[in-house]
C-alpha cells in the first residue's frame, strides 16, 4: 500500500465511509447524509429548500460572481423541468464567467489584496489574472496550480503572472512562511515564529522554521531593463532559531509540518549557481529549495493541503468554512462537521483536486440549496449550516452585480459585438467560440466600476468571509458621485427598457427581476403602480422610478448573498 | 475614616455647601454624564525604559536620565518632562507581561484583552457595553494618519458586527461622501430612503435579524455623520489651540478626539505611529516622546478643565514594549514580557504606580499583570461589570477573559 492510498483509507475512516461505498455514493449525498445526522444529534431543524429565485441568484453569485440577468431569471423560473437546478449548475460552470470569477476569487485568496512595497513593481494584473483565468478555464487540478505558483520565479514566459504570490509579499521570507502555511495549509504559524505557540499544542516553532527554510534564501529582484519583477534565490544560508521562552536552540533543513527534512545535495564548491546573485543579476541556484517546496507540498500526504482546499471551497459556497477562521485549523479549533470535511477531502484526493467538480457536488447538495428564511423563525448557530447564511457581496460581486442590475453589462457586450461585426465580420464566429473575447470585454468594463472596488475592499490580508458592511460603505452608496454615475437615468441602461414599459405590472416584474432577481409581491407591484401614476412618457417613467431603483440597490436583499 | 469624595462633593465642601450636597446627592442633583473612553495607542511599541520605567545607569538603561515627578519617590524618563509634572493624576502599571512580541498579534490581543480570535477590541466592546437607546453617532471612532501598517486596524468589532466597527478618520479628514451631491432633490432622496426601509422591513420578517439590522444601522450612522459633520472641522478651533496641541498628526488627532468626545462619541482611539525603533532607538524616542509629552499633557488638562476627565477613561498603551537588550543598530526590538501601561480619569485612582520590574528591567518582579487583567480594569473603571457575558446570536461569550481580574490597586 503506498502512502497515498494509506492516506485515503484514513480519510475514509474519518468520513465514516468505506472506500468502495465512497465511490458509489456521490459527494453531495454524502454531505447531506452527514449533515442530517449532525442536525439530528444537535436537535436542529434545518431550513426548507430555497425557492427557485433564491437558489438561482445564489448560484449565479457563487459560480459566476454576478447576479443573473432578468431574462435568465425569468427563463429559469418558468422552466418546468424537474432537473432544472442541476442543469443550471452545469450551465454556469461551463460559462467563461466561471473561469473569470474563479480568477478573481483566487486572486484575493492567494494575493489577499496585497501589493509589493513599491506598488509599481507589482506583477501586471492582466498577467496574474490571465494565468488564473486560463487555469480555471482548463480546470487545472489544484496541486498543479499550487506547484506552478510556488515554483514560479517569474522567468517562465508561458506563465509570467504566476509569480504574484511571491511578489505581492516582496518575497520576504517571514511573510512567505506565514502565508504559505495559512493560504495553502490552513494553519497560522505566526506565533510559532518566536516560540512554540502557547495557545495550540500543534503549532511548533520547528514547523515554522521548517517552512521558513524553504523560502529563507529568496529575495525580491527588480529587472529595470525588462521592467519586471522576479524572485531571486541564494544557494547558501542555514536556518537556526532560538525560543524566546526557553532559549532552546534548533537548526533545521527545509521540512513540511510532520514531514521529513530535505537536506541540500552536495555540490562542488564554486558550482552552486546557474547565475550567481549580484546587483545586476538575479540569483539562480543549481539546487533550489523553492522548487523543492513546490515539488513536495502540493501532495495528499502533506497535512492540511487537501483539507485547506476543501475548507476554502466550502467557504466560497457558504460564506464560512467548516474550519473557521479559514487559516486557523488546530486541535482546539476543529471543524464544525469533521466528517463532512473529511468526505470532501477524500473526494478531492480521489478526483485529483478537481475544483470545478467539487463545487458542482457542493452546489448539488440539499445543504447548499437550503433557504435563507429562518426555520420556524429560529436562528440556528452559524456553524450548523442549517439555514443559508446572509453574506455581504464581495467587492467584486458587488461591482458586477451593480452593473448587471443597471443593464450596463449587456449593453457593453452588445456594443462590443456590433463593433466587431462592423470592423472584422469574418472573425465574429471564431471569436465568439473562444471565451477570450469575454475576458477582454470584462477588462474594459472594470473601468466603469473601479470606485466600487476601492470603496469596498477590506484591508490587505483579510479574507472575503470576514467582510462586514461599515458606515463608509453606506456613505459611498448614498452620496458618492461615482455611484450616482452608475445608477442614474442614462441611455444604454435598464432605464431604456423600464421607461418603455407602460403596463405597471409588467414594469414591476421586470424591475424586481432585474434588481432582486425575483418576481415582485402584490404590495411591491402596487408601489410601482403608485409611482407611475401621472407619468406619461418613457422619460417621465424612468425619472419617477430612479429613486425606487436606488432604494432597492441599498436594500439588504441586494447587498447580501442569501 | 474620611469617605471618598467625588470631585463635585469636594468642590461643594470647599465652597461651604456640604449641607446642600448631603441633602441632594450629586447623582440625583444632575444626571451623571455618560462614561467615555479615549485610547492613545503608541503603535509599534514604545520603550518602557525611555518612558514609564527607566533604569538609568544600568547595563540596558540607555543614555537618558530619570527625572523626579509630582509623585513622591517616583521617577520617569527625562523625555517626558511635562508628563512628570502630572504624575499625581495618573496610574501607571509597570508590570505588564503580555508575552506577545509581535505587532499584528499584539495589536489584537492587547486591545481585545485576550488571545482568542474574533472578540471585539476595547473601543468596540465599550461602544457596545455603554450603548444607550437613541444613540446615532458611531460608538467608536479611530483616528490616525495614513500609514502603511494595516495591522493598526486589525480586529475591531469581531462578533459584535459592523455596527461597532471603529469608524476610521485618516489624516484628520472626515469620512468621505458626507455631503449629498448637488442636483438631487429632497423628495427623490425621501423616496429612496423609504424604499430601502420598506424593502428591509419585508426582508426582516423571515430572515436573520442581525445582518439586516447591522446593515441598516450603517445608514443611520451615515445620516448622523452627515448631519453633524462639523464635529470633524478642526478649522473651528483657535490657532492658539492648534498650536497648543502641536502641529503634527498626533497633536491634531488628539484635538479632534477631544472634539469628538465633547460631541458625545462614546469611544475614541488615537494612533501615534512609529515607535518601532529597531534602529536608533534613542533618537527615535526623543522625537516620539517630544510629540507625545506635550500633546498628552495638553489633552489631559483640557479634559480636566472642561469637566470631562471625571467621566472619561484615558488609556495609554501600545501593542508591546521594547527589549531591554540594545541591538547592534542601537535599537530595541519587540518585547512583551515586562513593560508599562498608563491610565487616567474616570474610575482610576490618581497617583499610583503598580508593579515593579527587576533592576535591569528584564523581568516583572512584583504584581505581574496580564492583558486580560488590563481589559478587566478598563471596563471596571468605566463602571461595566467585567464578569458579565455577551448573549448574541445564540452564543454566550464572556465580556472579559474569565481567568483574569481587574487590578484593584489602580481603581478608584
Amino acid at each position: 500500500m503506498n502512502r497515498n492510498s494509506r492516506f485515503l483509507k484514513l480519510l475514509s475512516l474519518l468520513a465514516g465511509t468505506s472506500l468502495s461505498a465512497g465511490e458509489a455514493v456521490p459527494l453531495h449525498e454524502q454531505i447531506d447524509g452527514l449533515m442530517t445526522k449532525d442536525w439530528a444529534a444537535a436537535k436542529i431543524t434545518p431550513a426548507v429548500t430555497s425557492t427557485d429565485a433564491d437558489f438561482f441568484r445564489r448560484l449565479n453569485l457563487d459560480l459566476n460572481g454576478v447576479i443573473p440577468t432578468p431574462a435568465e431569471t425569468k427563463a429559469f423560473l418558468d422552466d418546468r423541468r424537474t432537473d432544472k437546478r442541476p442543469r443550471a449548475i452545469d450551465a454556469l460552470l461551463a460559462r467563461p464567467e466561471y473561469a473569470l470569477h474563479m480568477a478573481r476569487v483566487f486572486d484575493v485568496l492567494l494575493a489577499e489584496r496585497r501589493l509589493p512595497a513599491v506598488k509599481s513593481y507589482d506583477v501586471a494584473a492582466t498577467a496574474w489574472r490571465g494565468y488564473l483565468a486560463e487555469s480555471f478555464a482548463a480546470n487545472k487540478p489544484w496541486d498543479v496550480m499550487a506547484r506552478e505558483i510556488l515554483a514560479s520565479d517569474g522567468s517562465d514566459e508561458s506563465q509570467p503572472g504566476a509569480v504574484k504570490f511571491y511578489i505581492a509579499r516582496d518575497a520576504e521570507p517571514h511573510q512567505l512562511t506565514r502565508d504559505v502555511a495559512r493560504v495553502f495549509l490552513g494553519t497560522d504559524l505566526q506565533c510559532a515564529q518566536c516560540h512554540d505557540d502557547p495557545r495550540f499544542d500543534d503549532y511548533k516553532q520547528a514547523d515554522y522554521f521548517g517552512i521558513y527554510a524553504f523560502v529563507s534564501r529568496l529575495s525580491f529582484f527588480r529587472d529595470n531593463k525588462l521592467n519586471r519583477s522576479f524572485v531571486g534565490e541564494k544557494a547558501v544560508g542555514d536556518v537556526t532559531f532560538t525560543s524566546v521562552f526557553t532559549t532552546k536552540q534548533g537548526k533545521t533543513d527545509p521540512r513540511l509540518p510532520g514531514g521529513k527534512m530535505f537536506a541540500d545535495p552536495k555540490l562542488e564548491k564554486g558550482k552552486e549557481y546557474v547565475t550567481a546573485p549580484s546587483n545586476s543579476a538575479r540569483g539562480v541556484p543549481v539546487y533550489s529549495r523553492r522548487k523543492q517546496l513546490a515539488e513536495q507540498m502540493p501532495r495528499a500526504e502533506t497535512p492540511g493541503f487537501s483539507r485547506n482546499l476543501g475548507n476554502r471551497l466550502w467557504a466560497l459556497m457558504f460564506g464560512r468554512g467548516l474550519v473557521h477562521p479559514l487559516d486557523l485549523h488546530h486541535a482546539k479549533n476543529p471543524p464544525s462537521h469533521p466528517a463532512v470535511l473529511a468526505a470532501i477531502e477524500q473526494w478531492l484526493v480521489q478526483h485529483r483536486y478537481d475544483i470545478k467538480g467539487c463545487l458542482r457536488e457542493i452546489a448539488l447538495s440539499r445543504c447548499y440549496q437550503l433557504s435563507s428564511e429562518l426555520p420556524g423563525g429560529v436562528e440556528p448557530p452559524v456553524d450548523a449550516f442549517a439555514v443559508s447564511a446572509m453574506r455581504a457581496l464581495t467587492p467584486e460581486q458587488l461591482r458586477w452585480s451593480l452593473l448587471q442590475a443597471m443593464g450596463r453589462m449587456d449593453t457593453h457586450f452588445l456594443r462590443t459585438l456590433e463593433q466587431l461585426k462592423k470592423t472584422k465580420p469574418a472573425e465574429v464566429e471564431t471569436k465568439l467560440k473562444d471565451w477570450h473575447w469575454k475576458k477582454d470585454g470584462y477588462e474594459l468594463l472594470e473601468k466603469q466600476s473601479s470606485a466600487v472596488i476601492a470603496a469596498f475592499s477590506p484591508l490587505p490580508g483579510t479574507d472575503d468571509s470576514k467582510i462586514d458592511p461599515v458606515v463608509d460603505h453606506a456613505l459611498f452608496l448614498l452620496n458618492s458621485p461615482k455611484i450616482i454615475e452608475l445608477i442614474k437615468v442614462a441611455p444604454g441602461t435598464s432605464f431604456d427598457r423600464w421607461g418603455a414599459l407602460s403596463d405597471p405590472a409588467a414594469l414591476a416584474e421586470d424591475l424586481y427581476l432585474s434588481l432582486l432577481n425575483r418576481r415582485p409581491i402584490a404590495q411591491e407591484t402596487e408601489e410601482v403602480t403608485g409611482l407611475m401614476k401621472s407619468t406619461k412618457t418613457p422619460k417621465e417613467r424612468a425619472e419617477a422610478l430612479q429613486p425606487l431603483v436606488w432604494g432597492l440597490l441599498l436594500s439588504a436583499e441586494f447587498r447580501f448573498n442569501h | 475614616m474620611q469617605p471618598n469624595l467625588t470631585r463635585r462633593q469636594a468642590i461643594a465642601r470647599t465652597l461651604g455647601l456640604a449641607g446642600a450636597a448631603a441633602m441632594a446627592p450629586p447623582a440625583l442633583a444632575a444626571s451623571p454624564h455618560r462614561k467615555q473612553l479615549l485610547v492613545l495607542f503608541l503603535s509599534g511599541g514604545a520603550s518602557q525604559l525611555e518612558t514609564w520605567d527607566p533604569k538609568p545607569g544600568t547595563k540596558f538603561g540607555g543614555p537618558f536620565r530619570a527625572i523626579n515627578t509630582s509623585l513622591d519617590g517616583v521617577r520617569i524618563g527625562e523625555l517626558l518632562p511635562r508628563t512628570a509634572k502630572i504624575m499625581h493624576k495618573l496610574a501607571v502599571v509597570r508590570s505588564v507581561n503580555s508575552n506577545l512580541p509581535d505587532h499584528e498579534k499584539g495589536h489584537y490581543a492587547i486591545q481585545a484583552g485576550r488571545l482568542a480570535p474574533g472578540y471585539p477590541v476595547l473601543g468596540s466592546a465599550v461602544a457596545k457595553l455603554l450603548e444607550q437607546p437613541g444613540d446615532v453617532l458611531p460608538g467608536y471612532i479611530t483616528l490616525r494618519r495614513d500609514g502603511p501598517k494595516a495591522y493598526t486596524d486589525t480586529g475591531d468589532a469581531g462578533f459584535l458586527g459592523a455596527k461597532y466597527e471603529g469608524v476610521r478618520v485618516i489624516n484628520g479628514l472626515p469620512p468621505e461622501n458626507l455631503i449629498v451631491p448637488a442636483g438631487i432633490n429632497a423628495a427623490a432622496l425621501q423616496t429612496r430612503d423609504a424604499a430601502r426601509r420598506a424593502a428591509d422591513e419585508r426582508f426582516l420578517r423571515t430572515h436573520a435579524k442581525a445582518p439586516i439590522n447591522g446593515y441598516g444601522t450603517t445608514f443611520d450612522q451615515a445620516r448622523a455623520l452627515m448631519q453633524r459633520r462639523e464635529i470633524f472641522d478642526l478649522k473651528a478651533e483657535s490657532p492658539k489651540d492648534i498650536e497648543r496641541y502641536g502641529r503634527h498628526d498626533f497633536g491634531q488627532n488628539c484635538m479632534l478626539a477631544r472634539r469628538l468626545l465633547e460631541a458625545g462619541v462614546p469611544c475614541v482611539r488615537v494612533v501615534h505611529f512609529d515607535w518601532d525603533a529597531h534602529q536608533d532607538n534613542f533618537y527615535w524616542h526623543q522625537m516620539r516622546c517630544a510629540e507625545f509629552d506635550r500633546t498628552f499633557v495638553t489633552l489631559l488638562d483640557d479634559l480636566e478643565q472642561r469637566g470631562m476627565l471625571e467621566h472619561t477613561l484615558v488609556v495609554v498603551t501600545g501593542e508591546m514594549g521594547r527589549t531591554p537588550q540594545i541591538n547592534n543598530f542601537g535599537g530595541r526590538d519587540h518585547w512583551g514580557r515586562a513593560w508599562s501601561v498608563a491610565m487616567a480619569g474616570c474610575g482610576i485612582k490618581q497617583g499610583v504606580v503598580h508593579g515593579m520590574t527587576n533592576d535591569l528591567g528584564t523581568e516583572v518582579k512584583e504584581d505581574e499583570v496580564g492583558i486580560g487583567d488590563l481589559f478587566h480594569t478598563y471596563l471596571t473603571a468605566l463602571g461595566i461589570d467585567s464578569s458579565a457575558d455577551y448573549h448574541l446570536n445564540g452564543q454566550t461569550n464572556p465580556v472579559a477573559d474569565p481567568a483574569a481580574r481587574p487590578i484593584k490597586a489602580v481603581l478608584a
